[in-house]
């Protein structure tokens, strides 16, 4: 998924993630992989302590990950991916007033958002094509299939809670995909000190265990939370 | 106020890190949030235990059972819902049937619903569309309630709801919630509900809140005010929530209570995740209010209710002085008036909103020293006025030029409008003393021999206070 160009230029690569390449396990794999706790962690943080909601867990994480592949300097595809990702938002709202007339079941109904989503996926992927990104066009399928099964986290959300708290959450997992792009994408400068950082002390996983006991048992009201009851604090005496 | 201040007043609010971990997590087992989330197990756990619930209809289990069941059977009107439907997600109301139509039912918007309609929504039910996590699910059939004739004027289409928080058997923060255009007559807050925070001692509303977090005083598009609404059964509602406390084994219990029109005070479900809106419609702190019940010893369900109002409630009145500058009086006050050379007489007045200005009785304006007044005005044969609607500030001020030079204590000529009639009264400057405040009103002398109270205190004298009814 990455380009394995740049992260071989790292210098102080650890023995261990050293071992692990020796042993046939690509560089990439080891790099995401190790990116994933910290994505996580980003995660955790922006939702206990920041108040983003976002879909779960899972979902950002994961869609940060497809953010960070496609994103990867050779191709500079993150645009695309965020194209890719609007274009399901747009559909999935699209589709649920004008099939709200048909009275389907909903299994069917997000089997049709789906094959709305891939033809329009194939069209900005084509589009990508005619403007010269070939390599974009030929890799990443995992990273796009991951971001075209967002929508049925979004239609379920839809659903349950209604369009506008879907949006909302939808929005808030794409504000931390860019964070986590923008802090772990190689094809950034910040990104690419992170994953340097990584590769040369892949032991430092571990010290996010500490740190989520913490976030744990933290039981402080939320950034989010103190805007919503600013009314209520001006109040109390 | 500083920043500092802010975060530390922050300590008295509950958030959602906190409810979940130091609430939920603790004292709302897994058993007993099973229980919350199966609508048609807590009814039948919560009747058991002598709460009353409204009335399963029927249930729709499986495809095959939708298939077979005669939808000739329901009723005039009913409620479909997912048996473990999220936030009031999935609801289906009907009102009545189609006039003529043996198929056909009418929603809250007036719009048709057909039994092909309604076996969509029991399969897109079945298919788990509104539950958690999508697994399968049942829907089921339960009486619709009736709309308690107090609260109607404040409740679009559906049924407004009320939330008690209960904790450790006490019922610490409460809310009525009402359904609007927006919420689709659903009383929930996150589909655009309204959130009316409420006095836990007399069940009287306080402030309230439209949607997650807008503070309102009037319903939407009307001017029925929010404010001093009282609940009725308020205390057997507070009972029956803390009696379903008990019988669910929720230590932290939302619980949802309606008034139906003639079985009074019915439970409609528990919840084991109940939200935090409730603060902002109370504009208090839950978090600090937990602390206080945290580990007290309650013997009994009156006793946890008497607790709640006990530590609860009473501060609405200070509270609402405190804020507005304005003083809360009942709808009778006993009002001193100065007469003329300081005479001070003290009565009781009928507080009147639906009155413009304030008025006293004859005899009243007698003994506070304008009986010649008096005399004067009832002697003017009144009768060849053509009084009528538009033509009153031109008629006042003919009088008033024409009588003021014979009778100096004549301020002002007042042609009023009542329910009684068309009537052109004289109007003098009085000083009076209401709840400590000194007020200099004009005033209308008018004969209410035949009323209760002989004198009525009209809204342009009332702008410094707040009217509680059932005081």
């Amino acid at each position: 998924m990455f380009s394995t160009h740049s992260l071989a230029s790292f210098e102080n690569i650890h023995p261990i993630v050293e071992y692990m390449t020796f042993n046939n396990v690509p560089l990439e794999t080891v790099t995401i992989l190790l990116l994933f706790p910290f994505i996580a962690t980003l995660v955790v943080l922006l939702r206990q302590v920041i108040g983003l909601q976002a879909f779960g867990i899972y979902t950002p994480s994961i869609i940060a990950i497809a953010f960070i592949a496609m994103g990867r300097h050779d191709v500079g595809g993150v645009q695309y991916a965020i194209a890719i990702y609007i274009a399901v938002l747009t559909i999935g709202m699209l589709m649920r007033y004008t099939m709200q007339k048909l009275r389907l079941l909903y299994l069917p109904r997000v089997a049709i958002t789906i094959t709305v989503v891939t033809i329009c996926t194939l069209l900005i992927l084509t589009a990508g094509g005619v403007m010269g990104r070939i390599g974009f066009a030929q890799a990443e399928l995992f990273a796009i299939l991951i971001i075209v099964t967002l929508v049925e986290k979004f239609v379920a959300v839809q659903i349950e809670k209604g369009s506008r708290p879907a949006l909302i959450l939808a929005i808030e997992t794409l504000i931390i995909a860019l964070i986590s792009y923008f802090l772990m994408s190689t094809s950034t400068s910040t990104g690419l000190a992170v994953t340097e950082f990584i590769l040369e002390h892949p032991y430092s996983i571990l010290l996010l265990i500490p740190f989520h006991i913490f976030l744990g048992r933290w039981t402080g009201l939320r950034a989010s939370e103190y805007m919503r009851f600013r009314d209520v604090i001006d109040k109390i005496q | 106020m500083s920043l500092l201040t802010f975060f530390q007043k922050g300590s008295a609010i509950l958030g959602m890190n906190a409810r979940n971990l130091t609430y939920i997590r603790p004292h709302n087992l897994k058993n007993a949030k099973r229980l919350a989330d199966d609508k048609i197990a807590s009814k039948r756990l919560l009747k058991k235990a002598g709460v009353p619930v409204p009335r399963l209809i029927a249930k729709v289990s499986s495809h095959a059972t939708l298939d077979h069941y005669d939808f000739s059977t329901l009723p005039n009107s009913f409620v479909l819902k997912p048996n473990q439907g999220l936030g009031g997600s999935g609801i289906l109301i009907v009102y009545g049937r189609k006039k003529g139509r043996n198929d056909a039912w009418v929603k809250s918007n007036g719009k048709i619903v057909t039994i092909d309609d309604i076996k969509a929504h029991i399969r897109n039910i079945l298919d788990g569309a509104f539950s958690l996590s999508g697994s399968p699910d049942i829907a089921f059939f339960e009486e619709r309630l009736q709309l308690s004739p107090k609260l109607k004027p404040y409740a679009y289409k559906g049924i407004p709801d009320i939330r008690i928080i209960i904790y450790n058997s006490v019922p610490v923060m409460a809310m009525l919630r009402l359904p609007t255009k927006e919420s689709d007559g659903k009383a929930n807050l996150q589909q655009g509900g309204i959130g009316v925070g409420i006095d836990m001692a007399t069940g009287t509303t306080t402030t309230s809140v439209i949607g997650k977090s807008k503070l309102i005083d009037y319903i939407p598009g009307s001017r029925l005010l929010l404010k001093g609404v009282k609940i009725p059964h308020w205390d057997d509602m507070l009972l029956l929530a803390v009696k379903a406390q008990k019988a669910s084994g929720l230590g932290f219990l939302g619980a949802d209570v309606a008034i139906d029109r003639e079985r009074g005070p019915v439970f409609l479900e528990l919840n084991a995740r109940p939200g935090l809106s409730i603060q902002v419609a109370n504009l208090a702190g839950l978090k600090r209010r937990l602390e206080r019940v945290e580990g007290l010893k309650i013997k009994s369900a009156e006793h946890g209710v008497r607790v709640g109002k006990n530590l609860f409630g009473g501060e609405i009145e200070q509270e609402l002085e405190e804020t507005s500058g304005k003083s809360v009086i009942g709808s009778v006050e006993k009002v001193t008036f100065h007469g003329v050379n300081d005479k001070k007489i003290e009565v009781e007045a009928k507080i009147d909103t639906g009155a413009y200005s304030t008025s006293i009785d004859y005899e009243l304006a007698r003994q506070l020293g304008f009986g010649e007044l008096v005399d004067y005005w009832k002697k003017i044969d009144l009768s060849k006025l053509s009084l009528e609607r538009g033509k009153g500030r031109t008629i006042e001020t003919q009088l008033l030029k024409e009588h003021q030079k014979n009778i100096p204590q004549l301020h002002d000529v007042s042609v009023i409008f009542a329910s009684s009639g068309v009537s052109a009264r004289p109007v003098v400057k009085i000083i009076f003393e209401m709840d400590k405040r000194t007020i200099t009103a004009k005033v209308n002398i008018v004969d209410r021999s035949d009323l209760t109270y002989p004198s009525i205190i009209g809204k342009r004298n009332l702008h410094r206070f707040l009217v509680d009814v059932s005081k």
